[in-house]
């Protein structure tokens, strides 16, 4: 557990990083030169990838073999598997994230990876899969818990949709249909890996963080049942105005209104959790992280799920308004609800304290500054990138026009990537070096700060 | 595996006077029964209206 989660720190500060080169190509075209590995089109799979995979992925294996066997009440299935898991992983992705800058690149968003690395992460998945749901039929827990829910489905949901996206789609149905079936694969990526596997974590890690029940178990079945059932029919609202027939584009963005039923859904159940008893976030990183990433989810979720509509389609697509929701969604909700479950569960299983709170105060404030810098710049350009364009405004012109924003955003990215540096050696330190928590024998270690 | 400060022992207590409450034993979680508030309930239905609507409306783009 402790080796994923230290790897997904690793990958927290290296795909973001590879981020803010990539916002500083966008004013200084020429900065690091015409060198092929470094130019933006090799780079931007690096980040893209890097942060799915290597960041929010790695971090869900730790914290699923964490939750899980607390969930079911017993050891994981095939516990020794792990350790091969872990090395298959994180060489696999490696290797990987190396060959893209290399030109080696399938050249589908999200789907990049060459066929010898998608087989190694396929077989990676199938097994932490076997593991998650045998664990879950072997368990000594009578009730099955939400977080086991989403985290079940979304690893049974990836098998299929990994292979689809990496065996499948790469090789067959061509033209428009190829597009298409892409909108679909990128969106289960989001949709029934990352949505479900984040909300997990945070159904498990709220109650505990906040010390109080979660608010509803009804809302909990609501919330996991709509996200299921109107998540598949989404994907084609990456393609509105395309030749994609029109009323496949129609129950795609009825799906992505209907969305609005789980993510309010699940916002009130956390709102409900902690309603009256605000205190704990003061007092815990796990609580404020889990928070504010769910602030980010239902702002970013919002703006997601309108931005399907025709009339805001017409005014945003092709603009930073989009980037700024991927980035709402996938940083400021994902990657800081996996921050969270790291705050909970790093100090309790290294049994030490959190070395440094003024660490960790730098790492919450940075991030928070400086991802609300950049949602809300990007956010602002894309509308007004959107507004000019339908004004007849050349494209040239446009471009030019958003270089402050840009700008503004790679300040905004190195705010957040020094947080997430500082935060990251917080964990490293007190794992190594942090004072140990003295706890009678059989007791559970209940650090501060977390 | 038990996590939490002492649960198992008050666990019997809080499921007395709170009967809606389940506890997870081995992750000390516990969970309310809970309701859907009324306003959410309304969210769900305008959606559903309009759900409808828009599907009938703009199954072609010849309407």
């Amino acid at each position: 557990m402790l080796r994923f989660l230290l790897s997904a720190a690793f990958w927290i500060v290296f795909a973001p990083t590879i981020g803010v080169i990539l916002s500083i190509k966008f004013n200084y075209f020429d900065f690091l030169g015409n060198i092929s590995w470094l130019t933006w089109g090799r780079l931007r799979p690096v980040h893209v990838m890097g942060v799915i995979f290597g960041a929010f992925t790695t971090a869900v294996f730790g914290l699923t073999y964490y939750m899980v066997p607390r969930l079911c009440g017993v050891r994981m299935y095939k516990e020794n598997w792990s350790r091969v898991i872990f090395w298959l992983w994180n060489l696999g992705l490696t290797a990987a994230l190396i060959s893209l800058p290399l030109g080696q690149n399938l050249g589908i968003e999200a789907g990049e990876f060459p066929l010898w690395a998608n087989v190694l992460i396929e077989i990676v998945l199938v097994m932490i899969t076997i593991q998650v749901v045998m664990t879950v039929v072997h368990r000594r827990e009578k009730r099955i818990y939400v977080t086991l829910w989403y985290l079940t489905a979304a690893y049974i949901w990836t098998v299929f949709n990994y292979a689809f996206g990496h065996f499948i789609l790469p090789y067959s149905m061509p033209g428009v249909n190829n597009a298409a079936m892409h909108g679909l694969y990128i969106h289960y990526v989001v949709g029934l890996w990352i949505t479900p596997a984040g909300l997990a974590i945070i159904y498990y890690f709220l109650p505990l963080s906040a010390k109080r029940p979660l608010y509803s178990h009804k809302l909990s079945l609501v919330g996991f049942w709509s996200l299921a059932f109107f998540y598949p029919f989404v994907g084609t609202h990456h393609y509105i105005y395309s030749p994609i027939p029109y009323w496949t584009q129609t129950i795609a963005i009825v799906a992505s209104m209907m969305l609005i039923i789980p993510v309010w859904t699940v916002i009130q159940n956390f709102y409900g959790t902690f309603v009256g008893h605000w205190k704990r976030f003061q007092e815990s990183y796990t609580a404020k992280f889990l928070i504010v990433g769910a602030l980010y989810y239902l702002l970013g979720c919002f703006q997601g799920s309108t931005e399907a509509l025709r009339s805001m389609q017409t005014l945003t697509h092709f603009t930073d308004f989009v980037i700024a929701h991927s980035h709402l969604t996938v940083f400021g909700t994902f990657i800081l609800w996996v921050t969270a479950g790291m705050y909970y569960v790093i100090p309790r299983l290294s049994g030490r304290e959190l070395h440094s709170h003024a660490l960790a105060q730098w790492h919450y404030w940075l991030t928070v500054a400086g991802f609300s810098l950049m949602a809300s710049v990007l956010t602002l350009q894309g509308l007004i990138q959107g507004t000019m364009l339908g004004m007849g405004a050349d494209f040239v012109n446009s471009m030019v026009a958003m270089k402050p924003y840009w700008f503004m955003r790679t300040i905004a990215g190195v705010t957040m990537d020094i947080g997430a540096l500082l935060g990251m050696w917080n964990f490293y330190i007190t794992v190594m070096q942090g004072r140990r928590i003295e706890v009678p024998a059989g007791a559970v270690p209940e650090p501060q700060w977390t | 595996m038990k996590e939490g400060d002492g649960r198992i022992n008050v666990q019997a207590e809080q499921e007395d006077e709170h009967p809606e409450i389940s506890h997870y034993e081995f992750s000390g979680i516990d969970e309310r029964h809970g309701v859907i508030p009324k306003w959410l309930g309304a969210v769900y239905v305008i959606l559903l209206i309009w759900m409808v609507y828009y599907l009938i409306r703009f199954w072609t783009d010849k309407g």
